[in-house]
């Protein structure tokens, strides 16, 4: 039941656009890529290094790092025009404030935020009027999650500058951030795993949610192609959680009442 | 057709926004109970009621019951729930008596809370893949204020903080609650609005105000009831079933930004 937002038909709602996706090789990205393509979008991702053996033949692939300026110019160098911009390339490393080190820093903030600014500015000039950008911000850059401390910053920051895009670049250019909560993928089981107790944390979180259940790419994926879509024309300049309900219940231990 | 089999109530129904819901909602293949007070709404054009009207007081528990007691026998289960009956007072608290106090949360606050009570057991017997939903109608005004408006911003507020708990309690029965949360939107409400504020400002026009209000915007409009209900239906359809718990503003940009000083 869970896979059922496959769309059926290749119609779509983004027919005739066009969309890049950073980090979309794997996790939220590829699912956000995949539900593009479904809905008839023109879909292209970047990645670092060479197109991966196993990535359809219907996604264009460009080899690309978001933190570095000049891979960045190239690769917009490489496009026409572009409607849909989605920022999902992120790193996440799990380290309070006083284990981080300047090379941490400079590989999370570079991708996380600069990698982020560096997007836009390329892309912005290249997007017409209608065009939407999606930033892929986090729960966590609104509340902390405990040892994560410039991951939660650098979401902070895609949570402003998505503000700032849509001041700044409306009316012609749209721009919201998807704030994800718990989605199952490789980062997600690292967590659990990284305890004494995988089963019991997993249960722990597990009652943290209202929806019952962890999310998935294709939970983002449903939203991102809302934003990306005309229907969202007036959708501009805020964070758009999709948490199955966690934030909205407080963080105290389940069952203490 | 993303609302196919699917049975819908939209309180205010025949109103500004409720109307564009409640028809986008039946282009999308729902069956739609559009429940207001009268069959005209705050439009009052005229025209004959639709086949889903059913008449509903949200202030009134006999109402409200007498209305789930058809959705039951028409219908026996409810899978979308859209409370976006709502009323408006345009004045301070120092101005506004007691009983219009009274009267903006009977409809604002505790009919929310009326509706959603006699719905959830209909909502419970929801098929729905996604789940049933449930979408209250906040307020951007129930995060930031708009002068003179004291008593919708406190109902709005209140409607937030209602949709994060009912969300906690009913996420596990399968049902998910939301609130759409709109900023300026071309209604009749917002008509008198600013016909309140033309003739008691500053000397400019309606019009010269309504400029400055789409001026201020990022998207530099207002909103549409139609683009409150592209969202609206986002978030009753299977797409939305990760989606609970959450306060959806959707006002063009307006409030991702400071106050717009004159500078």
């Amino acid at each position: 039941m869970l896979n059922d937002g496959e769309p059926v038909s290749r119609g779509g709602r983004l027919a005739g656009k066009r969309a890049l996706v950073t980090g979309g090789r794997q996790g939220i990205g590829h699912g956000i890529a995949e539900r593009f393509h479904a809905e008839g979008a023109q879909v292209a991702i970047t990645g670092r290094g060479q197109r991966p053996d196993e990535l359809p033949n219907h996604f264009q692939w460009y080899g690309s790092d978001v933190s570095d300026p000049g891979a960045v110019q190239a690769l917009a160098a490489a496009f026409d025009g572009l409607d849909i911009l989605v920022n999902n390339a992120g790193v996440q490393i799990e380290k309070t404030v006083l284990d981080t080190t300047d090379a941490d820093w400079d590989r999370l903030m570079g991708a996380n935020a600069k990698g982020v600014f560096l997007m836009c500015r390329a892309f912005i000039p290249k997007m017409s009027h209608g065009g939407s950008i999606i930033n892929i911000g986090s729960i966590s850059g609104t509340t902390a999650d405990p040892g994560l401390a410039l991951y939660n910053a650098s979401k902070a920051f895609v949570h402003g500058l998505t503000r700032s895009i849509a001041v700044d670049h409306g009316p012609a250019v749209r721009c919201n951030a998807i704030c994800p909560g718990w989605i199952m993928t490789g980062m997600a089981d690292a967590a659990f795993a990284a305890g004494g107790s995988p089963e019991a944390a997993k249960a722990d979180a597990l009652a943290r949610h209202p929806a019952g259940r962890f999310g998935e790419p294709a939970d983002i994926a449903a939203m991102a192609a809302w934003l990306a879509s005309d229907e969202a024309a007036f959708a501009t300049g805020q964070l758009f959680t999709i948490d199955g309900g966690m934030t909205a219940a407080s963080p105290l231990n389940p069952g203490l009442f | 057709m993303r609302l196919e089999g699917k049975t819908a109530l939209v309180t205010g129904g025949r109103g500004g926004i409720g109307r564009a819901i409640c028809e986008r909602f039946e282009r999308e293949g729902a069956k739609v109970f559009a429940a207001d007070l009268s069959a005209g709404g705050s439009l009052e054009r005229g025209e004959a009621p639709p086949s889903g009207f059913l008449r509903l007081d949200v202030t009134s528990e006999a109402s409200v019951k007498a209305a789930f007691d058809r959705v039951a026998e028409e219908s026996g289960a409810l899978d979308i729930l859209v409370n976006a009956a709502g009323v408006e007072i345009e004045k301070t608290i120092e101005d506004t008596s007691l009983d219009e106090w009274n009267q903006i949360f009977a409809v604002n606050v505790t009919g929310t809370f009326l509706v959603s009570k006699y719905a959830l057991p209909l909502l419970r017997q929801s098929k729905a893949a996604g789940g049933a939903s449930v979408i209250n109608f906040g307020s951007y005004d129930g995060f930031i204020a708009d002068p003179g408006l004291a008593a919708y911003c406190a109902t709005k507020g209140a409607v937030h903080a209602l949709t994060k708990a009912m969300a906690c309690d009913h996420g596990p029965e399968g049902i998910r609650v939301n609130a759409i949360c709109p900023g300026y939107v071309d209604t009749p409400m917002l008509q008198s609005f600013f016909e309140g504020e033309g003739s008691g400002g500053d000397g400019g026009t309606i019009e010269s105000l309504q400029q400055a209000v789409r001026d201020v915007h990022p998207m530099r409009t207002y909103g549409t009831p139609e683009d409150m209900a592209n969202l609206v239906n986002w978030l009753a359809s299977d797409e939305a079933r990760y989606a609970a718990g959450q306060l959806w503003v959707l006002d063009g940009g307006l409030s991702a930004q400071v106050q717009q000083m004159k500078l």
